[in-house]
């Protein structure tokens, strides 16, 4: 126990020794233009993250509306020949007077025969492709920027 | 602002406080710049080290976990940078920071690393006295010291800062000081 005691207080008083010792040591201190050089390369690490999820949204984007589009379409077209509302209308163009006569059932019996599925598909598909392109409209700039960045790096 | 906790001012920082951040980094600038600049000895290299330090902090702070001690993962990332900056440069030789196996344990469990004699303290040019003594050991030696005596880090601290178990830590310090001790007193 005594022992115990005298070996801590001895490590005290050595690590005082060092500790005083060390502060003859002269600290570098940074230049002052340090921090503001942190901070921007901070800001440019966080617009490069920013930059990199815009541009793999716009991939992702892209192909997923590339590659749907021609399956939207076929699906929407063999709807469209399968529900027969090409005939509807090739008969209400071919007699517009009965038509007119009986519009209400006509129009009934058109709407009743849309392909709904495919129209909303293919709706949905056109949305993606349209928020594609206004994404590249409106970060044309960082996009292409990005990408010619990345091709230079890679090649 | 200033009284907070690193922890905190962390949370506050992901939750929308951008001003954290700058506080974060001022409180660590000095500490981190010495650091590095003990590693690789040149200040031009020692702020772009230190730059990537907290780029590279910046990166990860949202996996950083909270419970523990920011401080020590901050040196980690210190440390760990400094060496990649070393290694690219093949400045030194890494064995140096190896295991240091060959080195004679007996001696060194016989050598007193204790109290320094008191004319040390006297010599007026102590500071660049200590300077090459500190050069002389091996860099993890160096760190070790420089973080316990000019830090203020407990081993526990210095341990999981430059990633080593506790055990090789405290070994590491005591022979670090001995050989300190004989550089300073061999003269």
């Amino acid at each position: 126990m005594h022992q115990n005691a005298s070996l801590c207080r001895t490590n005290k008083h050595m690590r005082k020794d060092y500790k005083k010792l060390f502060t003859y040591l002269d600290s570098p201190e940074p230049s002052s233009g340090l921090f503001d050089r942190i901070i921007f390369a901070i800001k440019q690490e966080q617009e490069k993250r920013q930059t990199r999820k815009i541009a793999y949204g716009f991939l992702a984007l892209l192909v997923t509306s590339l590659s749907t589009a021609p399956l939207s379409w076929s699906f929407f077209s063999k709807q469209i020949t399968e529900s027969g509302i090409l005939q509807f209308l090739s008969l209400a163009v071919r007699d517009f007077s009965t038509f007119t006569t009986i519009w209400p059932d006509s129009i009934m019996a058109i709407v009743e025969s849309l392909p709904i599925t495919g129209i909303i598909i293919l709706v949905l598909n056109l949305i993606l492709v349209v928020f594609t392109l206004r994404l590249f409209l409106f970060k044309k700039r960082v996009l292409l920027k990005y990408f010619t960045q990345n091709m230079a790096f890679h090649m | 602002m200033q009284e907070l906790s690193d922890s905190e001012i962390i949370a506050d920082y992901l939750n929308g406080n951008k001003e954290s951040l700058n506080i974060l980094v001022g409180r660590y600038i000095n500490l981190i710049y010495s650091f590095t600049y003990r590693y690789v000895g040149n200040e031009e290299e020692a702020e772009d080290i230190t730059q990537d330090v907290f780029v590279k902090a910046w990166n990860n702070i949202k996996k950083f976990d909270q419970e523990k001690s920011f401080k020590t993962w901050i040196f980690s990332i210190a440390k760990n940078t400094a060496l990649d900056w070393l290694k690219k440069k093949k400045a030194i030789p890494f064995s140096n920071f190896e295991n240091e196996e060959g080195e004679n344990t007996l001696a060194e469990t016989l050598a007193d690393p204790a109290s320094l004699p008191p004319e040390l303290f006297e010599k007026a040019e102590i500071e660049k006295e200590l300077n090459s003594a500190l050069e002389k050991l091996p860099p993890k030696h160096r760190m070790v010291l420089f973080l316990r005596y000019n830090n203020d880090f407990n081993f526990r601290e210095i341990s999981e800062s430059l990633g080593e178990p506790l055990d090789t830590i405290k070994s590491q310090h005591r022979r670090a000081l001995i050989k300190l001790k004989k550089f300073l007193t061999e003269k």
